[in-house]
């Protein structure tokens, strides 16, 4: 029945008599009731508690408002000005953008280091080569962040045991206020190249192979061919996964919580974190709302900069 | 790492992480239940007079939901059978409940209007979710002094008691006996210096890696230093008292286990203390009753007779925590006078005992300690013992996040460095920011 209907279109978006209009009428129908499932899975699980949160943002809304949502108190932009003066909201962005800095340009060189190598150099098990550093995107953050935990355990873990076996006696990696955030990035990034060496290998075989013989006929090198002919040509795949990576990493989560739920002395509180402590440890789910919506805006900004800055000219 | 899946990542790393914590209390990781600490005088069961309709005799009907968590709630339905052929009028449904989604789950139902008639409540959810008035009053009738009376304070929330307790828990020291014979120790650790002295030559004589084992930012261990001291969290009109002379002195005393490296300052995420007990890495370490039977499975039968248990060192007092959980009636109940008939049959004596052979979790009932059952295993009746001389932290709505400001400053006096007199004040202001009652 629906394909007949979608057939009739442009009769039906011309027609002004009744039979037409109602022909227009249920084309519409049919039309929201294929975008429904979309829409409405959308507005309720989207749409509708990222306004709730906007409205929790100005309130102090908190477990004992639960039974009365409407009773919760409107404090205006309380807690937005609580959260310039709140030291450890401050630790936690610092320690978040430290793992943006350090960690987003090293998944991102890794992973075109990788793929340029498979995509030209290494011929032999290529296949099993991109399964391999493919598979930590797929597993679960939590198993692979329990798997991690164990093998950085000062005195069992794998990393130690080896370190040991050669002389050297490992440090603590998580339980050191200094090594903790560089352990944990160290793994992010070995999940994460996964996806970006995936993105980028689809980025470089668009590459047409002429401009390649083009260069060389030129006397290019293969480091010259790579700035002169690679660089530029990835630039909107560069692009694109810079902004993608670079607000997921923003949103660090899974890994302190997992591996040290936020230790040693807040060395590796994320924002998303703190803000989960505030809204489901101590029921402060205004105050949660508002750090949501400044790393929202925070996000927001930084993704429209690199848009701005790093476009392709043409 | 697509940002589109940012959502169900972090539900699923909750749940996950939930199911990590979720057994708090069997495996002795921080933070599982906790207990009131009746500040001086607050221990009066006067206040309950307004309680819920006493039950009556006519036989009850209907139907009641319980929730239970973690052990408690997959092994309840052995109670709510019992219960059901002394009053066959009445259907009992058990929802277990995993211990890590409680707060979740009684916030939900809270936020939607279907909570259930009575619920398991950890000693440290009372503040939070009692201070909201959802809580049904006891009825008079329950005699208070039927149970250790730390445990009972926990049930009073704004000078009302609203609820009852059902099992307890509390904080013995275990050490490695062959470790301390080797050092010349043939004693149990009487009092502070007793302790100190202790686990000093375990470390340099007997061998030990480390002296004892002491939580980095562990509220739980710290408090019991504070009121063997002589210290409170609050004095006896609720006003924060964490910086008194006592307080420093305590965190001083538990600081220089730390500073002297009696005690590791860094310790992994997850560390478990079982394995390191046993390999006599850590010989000593304050635990709760769940780690008699962890030791025995870890140790083998080898490992007998070379460790023991031994109560709280003496200061001024040899006050230990008592944590555990309470039962409660929703006030939104439908029936309630069923409700409660459940929840007083759950701490008669003989339940008690029944439960305690049920999933070995301590009776809350005192009289229920002279069982056959309990009374026969030494080990438990020093728990016993123990009991008579315990408090817990403030009924308190803020008590999660002051408790959780607490660990953070401990953190920073035993790893962080900071003197014991800074760490005592930023715990007072901790506690006038975020508020005690």
């Amino acid at each position: 029945m629906t394909a007949p209907a979608l057939s009739r279109r442009n009769v039906a978006d011309r027609g002004t008599s009744p039979v037409a209009a109602r022909r227009g009428w249920r084309k519409d129908l049919t039309g929201w009731a294929f975008a429904a499932p979309f829409v409405i899975l959308f507005g309720v699980f989207l749409a509708l508690p990222i306004v709730a949160a906007l409205v929790l943002s100005f309130t102090s809304f908190g477990l004992r408002d639960l039974s009365n949502p409407i009773g919760a108190s409107f404090v205006g932009i309380d807690n937005y000005s609580r959260l310039l003066g709140d030291a450890k909201f401050w630790k936690a962005l610092g320690n978040t953008v430290y793992f943006v800095v350090v960690g987003v340009p090293l998944t991102l060189a890794i992973g075109l280091l990788i793929a340029s190598a498979l995509n030209r150099g290494i011929t032999r098990f290529r296949t099993a080569f991109r399964v391999g550093y493919y598979l930590p995107v797929i597993t679960s953050i939590v198993a692979i962040a329990v798997v991690w935990r164990f093998l950085l355990n000062p005195d069992v873990g794998l990393v130690n045991v080896l370190l040991r076996s050669v002389g050297i006696n490992g440090p603590s990696w998580l339980a050191d206020k200094n090594l903790a955030m560089p352990s944990i990035i160290a793994m992010a990034v070995w999940r994460n190249l996964g996806f970006a060496m995936v993105v980028f290998i689809a980025g470089l075989q668009a590459i047409p192979a002429i401009l390649y013989e083009a260069a060389s006929i030129d006397g290019a090198g293969r480091w010259q061919a790579f700035r002169n002919v690679t660089l530029p040509m990835l630039r909107p795949t560069i692009l694109f996964m810079l902004v993608i990576t670079t607000i997921g990493y923003l949103q660090l989560f899974e890994e302190p919580f997992v591996m040290t739920a936020g230790g040693p002395l807040d060395a590796t509180l994320s924002v998303t974190m703190y803000m989960y402590q505030q809204g489901f440890t101590f029921f402060h789910q205004g105050y949660a709302s508002a750090i949501a919506y400044v790393l929202f805006v925070i996000v927001a900004v930084i993704a429209f900069l690199q848009f701005r800055f790093l476009r392709s000219d043409d | 790492m697509q940002s589109v899946s940012r959502a169900a990542r972090i539900l699923a790393a909750t749940i996950m992480s939930m199911a990590l914590v979720g057994c708090g209390t069997n495996t002795g990781a921080s933070g599982a239940v906790a207990g009131p600490s009746g500040g001086p005088g607050s221990s009066s069961a006067a206040g309950a007079s307004d309680g819920g309709a006493a039950v009556s005799s006519a036989p009850l009907t209907g139907t009641i939901t319980v929730w239970a968590m973690g052990n408690e709630g997959t092994k309840l339905a052995t109670l709510a059978d019992a219960f059901t052929k002394a009053n066959p009028g009445v259907k009992v449904n058990v929802t277990p409940v995993d211990w890590g989604q409680a707060v979740t789950k009684l916030q939900t139902a809270i936020a939607g209007g279907t909570t259930p008639d009575v619920s398991q409540m950890g000693t440290d959810m009372m503040g939070q979710f009692g201070a909201n008035g959802m809580f049904d009053a006891a009825p008079a009738d329950i005699d208070s002094s039927a149970f250790f009376q730390s445990a009972w304070n926990t049930n009073m929330v704004d000078g009302t008691i609203v609820g009852v307790p059902w099992y307890v828990e509390t904080r013995l020291l275990y050490y490695r006996t062959d470790i301390a014979a080797k050092a010349g120790i043939t004693a149990a650790p009487a009092t502070w210096d007793d302790l100190k002295a202790m686990a000093k030559a375990m470390q340099s004589k007997g061998g030990a890696k480390y002296g004892i084992s002491l939580g980095t930012k562990n509220w739980q261990e710290y408090l019991p230093f504070l009121w063997s001291n002589g210290g409170d969290v609050v004095d006896g009109s609720g006003n924060p008292v964490l910086n008194s002379p006592q307080a420093v002195e305590a965190l001083t005393f538990y600081n220089s286990f730390f500073q002297e490296g009696l005690t590791p300052k860094s310790v992994p995420e997850g560390f478990d203390i079982t394995p390191a007990f046993v390999k006599g890495d850590n010989p000593m370490f304050f635990s709760g009753p769940w780690h008699l039977g962890l030791i025995k499975a870890a140790g083998g039968a080898s490992f007998d007779g070379k460790w023991a248990i031994a109560p709280m060192p003496k200061k001024v007092t040899a006050t230990s925590f008592v944590g555990g959980s309470n039962m409660v009636v929703f006030k939104a109940s439908k029936n309630k006078e069923a409700a409660w008939a459940f929840v007083k049959f759950l701490s008669e004596p003989t339940t008690q005992a029944l439960w305690y052979k049920t999933v070995t979790d301590l009776p809350a009932v005192q009289s229920a300690w002279t069982d056959p059952a309990v009374a026969a295993d030494p080990n438990v009746k020093m728990f016993g013992d123990q009991l008579k001389d315990t408090k817990a932290q403030p009924v308190s709505a803020t008590w999660s996040e002051l408790s959780a400001a607490l660990n953070d400053t401990l953190e920073k006096m035993t790893v962080g460095g900071i003197s014991p007199q800074a760490a005592a004040d930023q715990m007072q202001q901790s506690a006038m920011t975020i508020g005690t009652k």
